[in-house]
This record gives C-alpha cells, sequence and structure tokens, in this order.
C-alpha cells in the first residue's frame, strides 16, 4: 500500500494570459478536497512551471488557459518534462479550450481537458484515478 | 418507465429553486407599497434626464437616440481586424469597439520572446502608429465613434496613436468622439500588480491623458472604469458597482490635485459595466449606479455642470455566465442580459457571442450577437418608453437595497484610504476569491442551478458540433516580420531623439509636464509601444523590459 504524501497538486498560469479566476477557484477547492495545492500566479514561463513542479515533488500538474495559447505552451512543458524524466506526473488542462483541440493535447500526453462546465468532482475523481496516491488515505 | 413518470410527477409540482438574487438578496413572495416607503419620488428617483438620474440620463431615452451598437472586435493583424470591422459596419454596428492582444496590453511588441503565443490571438497587436494606420485604412475619423479598450500600462500609447494618425492625416481632432478604457488600477487588480509599472505611475499617466483630452479633445471619453472586468472575477452586483465608483473617486481626486477643475474632466467619465443572468437586480444595479454616482459627483466633489452628475455606461454581458455545454443556448442568456441592460439605461452595448467559452467569435457568432441587439432595438419595443419598470415596488425597493449595500461597502474601502490603497493591501483579492469560491460552491452543491453545467446536461457526444474560429497562423507570422521590418527601415536617430526627450520628461519629478504630447511625438516617429514604455520604465528607476529579456535598442 502505497503511504506517500497527500496528493500534491501545482496549478499553473503561462504566458500572459492573466484570467486567473478558475485557476484560483480550483485551487482553493482541490485543498478543501484534502489534496495539497501550489498556485503559481499569473506569468510563468514553461521553464518556471517545470522548475516549481521538480522542486514541490507534485504528482499533477493542472494547466489553466483562457487566451489561446494551451498547446505551444503546454509543448514546451511536456517537452521540459520529459527532459527530465518527470513523465510520470499527471497533466491535466482546463480553461476555454476548443473541443478540436484536445485530441491534439491529449496526444502530447495530456490526460484530460475540463472546462467551464466541468465540476469540481470530475477533476478530484479523474486524479484520484490516475495518481498514485488518494487523498482520502491520510485523512 | 415509472421512473420516468415519478421523474415527471414531481418536476410538474416544483417550485423556484432559489429564493435570493445572484448576489443574494432574499426575495420576498411579493412586494407592496410598504415596500417601498419612505421614496421620494422627486429627491430619489426623479424624472428621465434629471438629477439623480435613476431613470436614465437622457429625458427622451432611447427614443432620442438608441444605444450604440459597439460589438467587441480584435484578432490577428490590424488588417484583418480593419476587414472585420467594415463587415461590422455594413451589417449595422453603430460604434467601433477594438481590444488588444495580450502583449500590447503589456507593453511590449509583437516580436518580444515572451509574446509567442499570444501575438492576435486574443485581440490585435498595436506595436507602432503602422499598426494604427492599417486598423483604421478606410474609415473616416472624424464621423466614426471609436472605443480602444487598453490596459491601464498601455492606454497613453495607444491613445497618442490614435491622436498621432488623426494629426497626420490632417483632420480636427477636438472632433473626435470616442472612448478609450484608461482604467490605471486595471492591471493591478487583474493580478499583475506592479510587473510592469508602479501603480502610481500608471495613474499619473492616466491623468495626463484626462488633461489632454479636457484641453484638446471634449467629445473624447477620457475614462472608461472597467466595472465589467470586476464583475467577471466573481463578485456579486453591489460590489461590482461600490468597487467600480471606489475606482472612479481615486481617479478623480487625483485629477483634481492635478489642478484640474472637476467640470473640466468630470463630464467625460464613463463606466464599463457587466450585465449578469439576473434581470430584475442587473436593470436594478444599473438604476442604483446612476444615483450613486450621481450624489458623488454633485454631494462630495461640488461639481455643478449636470453633465458631470451622470452615470454614463456601456454595457458587457457576463461572458462568465456562458457555458460551453449546448453553446446555442448562450444565444439565450445573451439576450436576457441584453434587455436587462436596456432596461437599465445603457449607453453602448456589446453582446457576447455564444461560442465566447469555446473560442474567439466567428464572423456568424459575431453577427447573430449584432442581430440580438437589433431584435431588441426594433422589433421588442423597449426602445419606446423611457425606463419602463420605475414605479414597480420589486424594482424601486432592489434599486434602495443595491445602492445601500454599495454604499456600506464603499464606507469601509473609505476607511482603508480609498479603493487603491484597498487593492494594495490585498483586501480586494480576498473579496473576490471569497465571492468566486461561494459561487462555484453553491453550483456544485446544486444551490444555484445553471442549465447544461449542474442540470439539462446531455452526453457530450449528443452536443452541438462547434464551428470555432481560428487566428490564421500566418497573420501572426506576418505581424512579427512587420514588427522587425519596421524596426530596421525607419529613421532610427528620429526614434532615438523622440525616446530621449520622453526619458527626460518622465524622469522629471518635482515638476513634471504632461507626457502626452511626447508619447504623441514618438510614436509619431514609429517608436513601439515596447520602446515607449521601455523609456517610462527606465525613468522610474526599472529595467527596460518588464519581463527582463530584451535589452534597450538605443
Amino acid at each position: 500500500m502505497n503511504l506517500k504524501k497527500k496528493t500534491k497538486v501545482l496549478i499553473a498560469k503561462v504566458g500572459l494570459d492573466g484570467h486567473d479566476r478558475g485557476a484560483r477557484v480550483i485551487s482553493q477547492m482541490l485543498r478543501d478536497k484534502g489534496m495539497e495545492v501550489v498556485y503559481t500566479g499569473t506569468l510563468q514561463t514553461p521553464h518556471t512551471v517545470v522548475k516549481t513542479a521538480e522542486e514541490e515533488d507534485v504528482d499533477v500538474i493542472g494547466l489553466s488557459f483562457l487566451a489561446g495559447g494551451h498547446i505551444p505552451h503546454t509543448k514546451s512543458i511536456i517537452n521540459l518534462l520529459n527532459e527530465k524524466k518527470l513523465d510520470n506526473i499527471l497533466i491535466i488542462l482546463g480553461g476555454v479550450i476548443p473541443k478540436q483541440d484536445i485530441p491534439i493535447l491529449k496526444e502530447l500526453g495530456v490526460s484530460e481537458v475540463f472546462r467551464a462546465d466541468s465540476g469540481v468532482e470530475s477533476i478530484v475523481k479523474h486524479i484520484q484515478e490516475n495518481t498514485r496516491c488518494n487523498p482520502t488515505r491520510n485523512s | 418507465m415509472e421512473d420516468k413518470f415519478e421523474k415527471l410527477a414531481k418536476a410538474y409540482k416544483e417550485g423556484a429553486s432559489r429564493l435570493k438574487t445572484w448576489s443574494g438578496f432574499e426575495v420576498k413572495e411579493v412586494y407592496k407599497p410598504e415596500d417601498v416607503e419612505g421614496i421620494d419620488y422627486n429627491k430619489d428617483i426623479g424624472p428621465p434626464g434629471k438629477y439623480p438620474f435613476t431613470r436614465g440620463i437622457h429625458s427622451d431615452m432611447f427614443r432620442g437616440r438608441i444605444w450604440t451598437k459597439r460589438e467587441v472586435c480584435g484578432y490577428g493583424t490590424p488588417e484583418d481586424v480593419n476587414g472585420r470591422v467594415k463587415y461590422l459596419i455594413e451589417q449595422g454596428q453603430t460604434g467601433l469597439n477594438v481590444i488588444f492582444d495580450l502583449p500590447t496590453n503589456f507593453g511590449i511588441d509583437s516580436d518580444h520572446p515572451f509574446a509567442e503565443g499570444d501575438v492576435g490571438v486574443l485581440g490585435m497587436p498595436y506595436n507602432s502608429l503602422v499598426d494604427m494606420e492599417k486598423l483604421m485604412e478606410g474609415i473616416p475619423m472624424e464621423t466614426v465613434s471609436m472605443s480602444l479598450i487598453a490596459s491601464s500600462c498601455s492606454a497613453p500609447v495607444v491613445m497618442s496613436q490614435y491622436v498621432a494618425l488623426g494629426k497626420k492625416r490632417g483632420l480636427d481632432i477636438s472632433k473626435f468622439r470616442g472612448t478609450i478604457q484608461n482604467d490605471p488600477a486595471h492591471h493591478y487588480y487583474s493580478g499583475y500588480r506592479d510587473k510592469f509599472l508602479p501603480i502610481d505611475v500608471m495613474v499619473e499617466n492616466a491623468i495626463d491623458i484626462v488633461e489632454y483630452c479636457a484641453r484638446y479633445m471634449p467629445s473624447w471619453y477620457t475614462m472608461n472604469i472597467n466595472m465589467y472586468d470586476l464583475r467577471e472575477q466573481g463578485i456579486n452586483a453591489a460590489q461590482e458597482i461600490a468597487f467600480g465608483s471606489a475606482f472612479g473617486i481615486d481617479y478623480v481626486k487625483k485629477s483634481l490635485e492635478r489642478g484640474l477643475d472637476i467640470d473640466s474632466f468630470a463630464p467625460r467619465i464613463a463606466f464599463y459595466c457587466s450585465a449578469h443572468i439576473d434581470f430584475f437586480e442587473e436593470i436594478a444595479k444599473l438604476r442604483a449606479a446612476r444615483r450613486l454616482w450621481a450624489r458623488i459627483m454633485k454631494e462630495r466633489f461640488g461639481a455643478k455642470d449636470p453633465r458631470s452628475w451622470k452615470f454614463k455606461f456601456g454595457v458587457h454581458t457576463a461572458g462568465c455566465s456562458l457555458v460551453p455545454q449546448q453553446p446555442l443556448n448562450n444565444i439565450i442568456r445573451v439576450a436576457y442580459e441584453a434587455m436587462a441592460a436596456v432596461l437599465g439605461g445603457v449607453q453602448s452595448l456589446h453582446c457576447c457571442s455564444y461560442d465566447e467559452p469555446i473560442c474567439l467569435p466567428t464572423e456568424q457568432s459575431h453577427r447573430l450577437a449584432l442581430r440580438t441587439q437589433q431584435v431588441l432595438a426594433y422589433e421588442t419595443g423597449v426602445a419606446s418608453v423611457a425606463d419602463p419598470l420605475a414605479g414597480s415596488y420589486y424594482i424601486e425597493n432592489l434599486t434602495n437595497r443595491i445602492e445601500e449595500e454599495a454604499v456600506s461597502i464603499m464606507n469601509e474601502i473609505e476607511e482603508m484610504g480609498g479603493m487603491i490603497a484597498a487593492v494594495k493591501r490585498g483586501w480586494y483579492e480576498k473579496e473576490i476569491e471569497k465571492a468566486s469560491l461561494e459561487y462555484q460552491k453553491e453550483v456544485e452543491t446544486k444551490e444555484r442551478l445553471v442549465v447544461g453545467v449542474n442540470e439539462f446536461t446531455i452526453p457530450p457526444e449528443e452536443d452541438t458540433k462547434e464551428e470555432v474560429h481560428v487566428t490564421p497562423p500566418e497573420s501572426i507570422t506576418k505581424q512579427i516580420a512587420n514588427v522587425k521590418k519596421l524596426k530596421e527601415t525607419r529613421n532610427k536617430e528620429r526614434v532615438k531623439k523622440q525616446l530621449d526627450i520622453l526619458y527626460r520628461m518622465a524622469q522629471e519629478k518635482e515638476k513634471r509636464e504632461n507626457l502626452l504630447p511626447f508619447i504623441i511625438d514618438a510614436t509619431s516617429s514609429y517608436a513601439t509601444i515596447g520602446e515607449i514604455l521601455g523609456t517610462i520604465r527606465m525613468a522610474n528607476g526599472l529595467s527596460y523590459d518588464p519581463l527582463d529579456i530584451v535589452k534597450p535598442p538605443f
């Protein structure tokens, strides 16, 4: 049985997109569900996100996009994670993401894409089913 | 089958799901004369066009002139936007409204390494006068009403580009009509803090616009306080008008400190409000906002000119109320919100496109948003009577409650030293976090029902096929190449000379002159937004590039 720490999630905003209401709300709601959450704030680069993920030893990276830069930025982040052999981190996305971009993102290695109508429960469930840790185990 | 009938029987007997307004005001079963007791018609409501303007700022409202149909537009290159703007004019749009891409909003050029991925995506790039020339190609600046949606740091440059183009065309800029957003705290409260320019420098630059236009462009709205973006962050109706008015008070105080007479600039202050989904509450909010601002300007600041008392506003229907699933439902939401804006006495209106939670508007969804306004204006009859809901026990009661709540919030802000001070100390951030979290929890627990989110959903595979707008990648490549080419081909000596002058002027702290004429000169010499704001940054002891990547070119 894995007695690893609580699930640790990094919520990140990359590029110049400043719409971070969703990122903040999700951060708080995942905390309420017993996870440990680090929020980067806005204006991050793919490098700073990956560096933070490594330093904080996170299980999940949640990227939030509302301004259209989701494909190039996600691609850079996943490439950097692969270079650093951090490919066991679960990558999820949220925000305004056109449906036809979802297969492209999944092909890149994104595990799931959530939109404004996805409830927090579906996000928690996805994280529980796809990471090695379980937020309820330590509670 | 039995289950289905049980569901039907239950549904048949269902009552209203939530007995509060969107903002949480408890509502009664019915409103009666006692709910409006104590209201003095002449003092608190008055006829349309008369203080305190509760019923509207004009006596004849839309009979005299229908609101300006001002759909926001911006993507790709300035040429792309010029094409879309002309398309919207052909379709019956009555005012222009152009939004800038994120790099422009942050005052960096399209060729900045950090701009990659954001050029031409959320709006159009305004690097230099060339972009303004291309945007306005074939558009008569003396006859159109232009709205420039700019961020706090970019506003003085964008305004200067518009003025510089007018001068280059040999036009009389005093005839120009339009609006610049120019809300100097906007960046700060949008989560960027002092990353680009310190808030106090942005406020001084903003007052430069107010002062310059008060002198040379009397028909231009010099400040458009963005309540809409405040609301989109999750706050409620009373907070929206309290925070927006409190920002207005701070800017008015700064303008007065500059030595301006209140009536020389107050008539040119405007507001950009949200129209959210709670129909009656939004109408009441807009009526309360008008009364609140009139009282502030007349009683607190002693403005004498009745035009200074008028709360003039544009409305953007609530993007955050739209839902990605079953996107056509958003057409209905937008129509209700637009009607609330009109019944609330709006001056200019932008209707969201139904595909907003999915992508930027396509030509078809943009046209439909405009048609929503046209159906309202010409078919529904709502434009025929000024403030038709006045005197409704419920509307008047709610108008009072929202104003009272807003005043109480504003007193709290006043104790903290004003809205800018409240934002600086992190109070505002806590307020929005509290509000948006509470909303999300109510949705998760189904205390609030949202169609297509927590009720009446359909499996994703049954959902409408989405046609999405895609900014052509070649537009972005072209824009970046154009900026690089401009930097190589312009008269570099001239650019350097103008930037040197701007640097010296911006450095001056004791007897600071209005920077706008120097920014106009710099932009006339084809200095870019990155260069102009970089120069102002350096004059304030900061690095040239807010992101510390690009070095000063001269």
